[in-house]
């Protein structure tokens, strides 16, 4: 091995070192040490990986691509889960659970770099089996319940992923995407149900059932996990493929473009009459894999910067709501929210402006990926999806206008307790992160430029 | 430079009135200061400004790569504009005064920012940016609507938000469409101005702008957000909606449709002038059917708007003059019926035409300016209102004498329910037990500046039509008689 792919492939080192070091603590010290163990490792992937920018690719063979994108959604999968990690210790009491989150970003980090069928798989599943543990840690009926949905659901789409894998593998004799050259009706078989797969873990319609759940009944943190890391990391192996392989066309593009439409109708119809502020975060998040699903479906030329950037404005949206809502207690309803702006400002206004950019609307980060989206959509005249995506964001507005809203009527019925320094902090970075995409956007479209081939 | 201090002083402003909000009327004075200086910076740029259409240029980039600049330029409709926004701001300060005493940091702060955006969207030149500041500021002004209006709040800011939010898309989608039709990537208007485009192109691109600009002009059947919105807002929410926010739909309308899509406007003008009659007939005559004041004035508005869209659509100079000052009347006019009303409301808290009256023997002062506004409602010469009106008409009389008479009975109706209204508050004998008290100096202050700007522009429109002239110029695009 030589130098250059021993750095490339340090971070995903770092993160299997701390996920080790983590769950090693677990029995010799307080859960603070395997906290800090993982947050050291995170942090020391994100360090590696900075170091690097700018390098020439290592060749890395076909297992792994060492591109800037694959950079990008390590330092992206970190990134999040390091935020999931700080409000972590305010919802999740067990010990071993820092050792799982570093294990879901070790899987998405695989995923973000995966250029063979061998690792998609195995990212998927590192990333499935430790969220399924996160899921259920609450051991209570709810937990338990999306825990085995997901559990059941990540069965059968590996099994799809993996058929449709054998399919394509029996056309094209090859493994890695960049082989996976084939227009034959295996090739067309095997590629309906690698999206299958990989719907599922996007939380795409109709592959979306335990999305809703697993926002409600798990720690905000495993929400987190599932609806920001893992949910970036398959988008960008999606990219990967849309940018390598050449499978059947008219199944790639109009099954993303038939998932991505149904996810966003579906997930705004069921947001619009939802009272709790979790559940309707789950269902907002179906949305979002929807629009993205609709970019890469577009096939435009600026698809996989849009994609890029819309993942990087809805990471510190969908964490900072997740990171209120895990700090005002269980599973927040509409008037559970009133009154938060005298009690808590910062809360209220980091939740108010986390669901302005989730919407769309402008001086939040949100709006320019809107404008990614619409302009994707018009570059290659899909008008059919320009009207359905503005149908779906147009009820967008009706849900969380009513959420972002309810922090400013009334008053709040119980005493709040200060956040810990950390959390602020988290909320704080949202806050200026949301704001500051949205208001020079240029800062993340040329990291988002960096990371492209 | 000065331009973009013009948008971020109010913006700066509302962050300031927020943090420091408290005890005593801090952000109170602080808005107020803020939109002083606002007028301030103005005079001094016009004052300062070169000869020529332009008082000021400004082009700086912003996302490049998208082929997105910071692009401002100033005439003079934008600097009238400008000024009533800010000026309406003080207003809107003072007619709270005494309404608003929950989070009134964040109030001040959402009035700041309701007028930095529209100060945004009549500068703008970019069409992306202008869409930026257009979506910016539904959310403040969706704030003051669902957090300090009355009744059924929340329903109307969100049909507000919605119904304009949503539109807003139709301005997004046209946008990109004309700028993936440029040679390189621009939403420069001044550039794409210059792309020769099929006439059945630009209608197309036309309606997708049309559709934003109609909504928040209100002009039926687009108006449905607006009756609500206007009833159920604070005063002060009230008055910006009328005088400002619904300026930026003319506006719109006025700068950019016959800018981009000349040959579009033409082919689709008859339509426009047959919408903006059928908008503002149905306007007057459902306005005529009201019973709650605010709400009659409400629909006054669409009328109102829609003549001016009757305007702009007839190109012909003296209509599109018209339309110019017209918009400007109105944002006086309307506002100041609103404080009235509102202030009426503080003290009756009703606003129901049948339980009040005889306001000129109880509240003189009231009853002189409310009647006042009244005229210039019904357009009454000497009033800002019947110049706009007036030279409408005579325009459109030059286009096609059927719209011309189309036109004159939507002034017959105005006649209508301004005496409604009139004679529902003014006249007749008091029929509430309590007394009410006449207006306050704060109250009082901003009605008289509305009633001298009404009555200067009516008298002597020639100072307001050189001002707006180049601008007018400019928005022609049917060959004159």
């Amino acid at each position: 091995m030589t130098a250059a792919q021993f750095a490339a492939l340090s971070p995903l080192v770092a993160l299997a070192l701390a996920a080790i070091a983590a769950m090693m603590l677990v029995p010799l010290a307080r859960i603070e040490a395997a906290q800090a163990a993982a947050g050291a490792g995170l942090l020391a992937a994100v360090g590696l990986v900075l170091l690097r920018v700018g390098a020439p690719a290592a060749p890395l063979g076909a297992l792994f691509t060492d591109d800037g994108m694959a950079r990008f959604g390590i330092a992206y999968a970190c990134l999040a889960s390091l935020g999931a990690l700080v409000f972590l210790r305010t919802g999740h009491p067990a010990k071993e659970a820092p050792s799982l989150l570093v294990l879901v970003a070790l899987g998405a980090a695989t995923l973000a770099g995966a250029g063979h069928a061998a690792t998609l798989f195995l990212g998927i599943e590192i990333v499935s089996l430790s969220l399924i543990a996160l899921f259920a840690f609450r051991l209570s009926r709810q937990g338990l319940e999306a825990a085995y949905k997901f559990l059941v659901m990540s069965g059968l789409a590996s099994a799809a992923l993996l058929l449709g894998t054998a399919l394509i593998y029996a056309e094209t004799g090859a493994l890695d995407f960049a082989g996976w050259t084939g227009h034959g009706v295996l090739a067309a078989l095997g590629t309906a149900l690698l999206l299958a797969g990989l719907a599922f873990k996007f939380s795409l319609t109709p592959f979306h059932m335990w999305t809703p759940d697993a926002f409600e009944a798990s720690p905000a943190s495993a929400a987190a996990l599932a609806g920001v890391v893992s949910k970036a990391a398959v988008a960008i192996v999606l990219l990967r493929l849309f940018l390598t392989a050449d499978l059947p066309e008219p199944v790639w593009s109009s099954g993303l473009a038939a998932l991505g439409a149904a996810s966003v109708v579906v997930g705004n119809l069921l947001a619009l009459r939802q009272p709790q502020l979790p559940r309707m975060l789950g269902y907002s998040t179906i949305a979002h894999s929807g629009y993205i699903a609709l970019i890469l479906a577009s096939g435009a030329p600026r698809a996989a910067e849009a994609v890029l950037f819309y993942l990087g404005v809805y990471a510190p949206a969908m964490l900072g709501a997740l990171c209120v809502s895990a700090a005002l207690g269980r599973a927040p309803t509409l008037p559970d929210l009133h009154g938060l702006m005298k009690r808590r400002p910062l809360e209220a206004i980091a939740l108010s402006l986390s669901l302005l950019s989730l919407a769309g609307l402008p001086a939040a980060g949100g709006f320019i990926g809107k404008l990614y989206l619409l302009h994707v959509l018009v570059d290659s005249g899909l008008w059919t999806l320009l009207a359905i995506t503005v149908a779906g964001a147009s009820l967008g507005f009706f849900y969380y206008a009513r959420f972002f809203t309810a922090p400013f009527f009334g008053h709040l019925h119980e005493e709040a307790e200060p956040l810990p320094r950390l959390d602020q902090g988290l909320i704080a970075v949202c806050v200026v992160l949301i704001v500051l995409f949205g208001t020079a956007p240029a800062v993340l479209i040329d990291v988002v430029r960096l990371a492209l081939p | 430079m000065a331009l973009i201090a013009l948008i971020l002083l109010p913006a700066i402003g509302g962050f300031v009135a927020f943090f420091i909000a408290g005890r005593g009327e801090r952000e109170r004075w602080v808005t107020i200061v803020t939109f002083t200086l606002m007028l301030v910076l103005l005079t001094a740029i016009v004052a300062g400004a070169p000869e020529g259409r332009w008082y000021a240029k400004v082009s700086y980039p912003w996302v490049p790569s998208f082929g997105i600049s910071l692009e401002f330029a100033m005439d003079g409709l934008s600097a009238a504009l400008i000024a009533i926004s800010a000026g309406l701001g003080i207003i809107s300060v003072m007619a709270s005064w005494s309404e608003i005493r929950t989070q009134s940091g964040l109030f001040h702060a959402c009035l700041c920012w309701t007028v930095a955006a529209t100060i945004g969207v009549f500068l703008s030149f970019d069409l992306l940016i202008f869409a930026f500041f257009w979506e910016a500021m539904l959310v403040p002004a969706f704030m003051l609507i669902a957090v300090w209006g009355h009744g059924d709040r929340e329903g109307a800011a969100l049909k507000f938000l919605v119904f304009n939010a949503v539109a807003g898309f139709g301005l997004l989608a046209a946008s990109f469409a004309l700028a993936a039709m440029a040679d390189h990537m621009t939403f420069n208007a001044f550039e794409l101005a210059e792309m020769k485009l099929g006439t059945p192109v630009q209608v197309w691109m036309l309606l997708g702008f049309s559709l934003a600009f109609l909504v928040k002009l209100s002009v039926p059947p687009f108006h449905a957000w607006l009756p609500e919105a206007h009833t159920l807002a604070p005063t002060a929410g009230s008055i910006l909606l009328a005088g400002v926010l619904l300026k930026t739909g003319a506006y719109g309308l006025f700068r950019f449709a016959p800018m981009l899509f000349p040959q579009g406007l033409e082919a689709v003008a008859p339509y426009g002038i047959a919408l903006g009659a059928a908008g503002a007939l149905y306007g007057g005559l459902v306005a005529c059917g009201q019973n709650d004041a605010k709400r009659l004035v409400a629909y006054t508005s669409i009328a109102h708007m829609s003549i001016v869209l009757m305007g702009i659509a007839a190109g012909v100079h003296y209509a599109v003059a018209g339309a110019a000052v017209e918009m400007i009347a109105h944002s006086f006019s309307a506002s100041a019926l609103f404080l009235l009303i509102g202030a009426l409301y503080e003290r009756t808290h009703t606003r129901d035409l049948r339980q009040l009256g005889g306001l000129q023997q109880i509240a003189p002062r009231f009853a002189a300016a409310f009647a006042l506004f009244c005229s210039a409602l019904l357009a009454l010469p000497g009033t800002a209102n019947f110049v706009g009106e007036a030279l409408v008409v005579v325009g459109i009389f030059q286009v096609n004498w059927v719209f011309a008479l189309l036109a004159l009975s939507t002034l017959v109706v105005s006649v209508i329910y301004a005496t409604r209204l009139l004679k529902g508050l003014v006249f007749g004998q008091p029929r509430l037990d309590a007394p009410v008290a006449d207006l306050t100096w704060r109250e009082y202050a901003p009605v008289l500046a509305m009633s001298i700007a009404t009555l200067v522009i009516g008298l002597y429109p020639q100072s307001l039509l050189a001002l707006l002239e180049p601008a007018i110029k400019a928005a022609l695009v049917l060959p004159q008689p």
